[in-house]
């Protein structure tokens, strides 16, 4: 729709844990993971999710515990 | 106290009295090393995300555990569970301190069903619309 004025849409860059006051992030929670970790299955850094650095410490542990128990895969192909 | 999360997954071909033998075995395992179990939580069949043994997928179980520091003795059980094979994978996670700090209740005996009791209209406090940020972003540019 918005042609020639802007190609990607802007995604707001604001800690999503932050905005929405979450405090423990549940390796329960794949759907929420989902989220941070695309295709390849890679946890989704910072500079592209705009997390803070409090909280992608947070997700990333509850990434990896997920990946444990195989809620989430380690790699994708 | 402290509070934890035991996370187990079976082997999917074992048989329905196997499944109940082999979860009661973990939780009187927990209980004589000075765990309480709270709550359990079957999650049943589900699909691992990644083949483990070449398995496509396992059964699930969830215990959400209590018990004091030093009596409690998790390396203990989770020794255990290691020995056996038709135990694919098991995590236990101390949760306490992080609820703590999230403000978050410790889980109870029942599912968490928050509020809503008897009768009672559920008093939504404070109707608060998600208002989306003032004005943070500023999309119009060129």
């Amino acid at each position: 729709m918005a042609r020639g004025k802007r190609v990607f849409f802007r995604r707001r860059k604001v800690c999503k844990f932050c905005a929405d006051h979450i405090e423990y992030i549940d390796y329960k929670d794949v759907k929420l993971l989902q989220q941070f970790v695309p295709e390849r299955a890679k946890i989704l850094p910072r500079r592209i999710s705009g997390t803070c650095a409090r909280h992608q410490r947070i997700l990333q542990r509850a990434i990896k515990r997920a990946r444990h128990v195989a809620l989430l895969p380690f790699i994708t192909d | 106290m402290r509070t934890y999360e035991m996370m187990y997954i079976l082997d999917p071909r074992v048989s329905e009295e196997e499944e109940k033998a082999i979860q009661s075995d973990v939780k009187d395992l927990l209980t004589t090393n000075g765990g309480k179990i709270v709550r359990e939580e079957p999650w049943g069949r589900r699909k691992l995300a990644y083949e483990i043994n070449k398995l496509k997928e396992g059964k699930y179980t969830l215990l959400y555990l209590a018990g004091e520091a030093g009596v409690l003795k998790i390396e203990e059980v989770e020794y255990r569970m290691r020995q056996n094979d038709n135990i694919l994978r098991y995590l236990t996670v101390r949760t306490d301190e992080d609820y703590k700090r999230a403000g978050m209740p410790l889980p109870t005996e029942t599912p968490e069903e928050p509020a809503e009791v008897e009768g009672e209209e559920p008093v939504e406090p404070e109707t608060q619309a998600p208002s989306t940020e003032k004005g943070i972003e500023k999309d119009e540019e060129e």
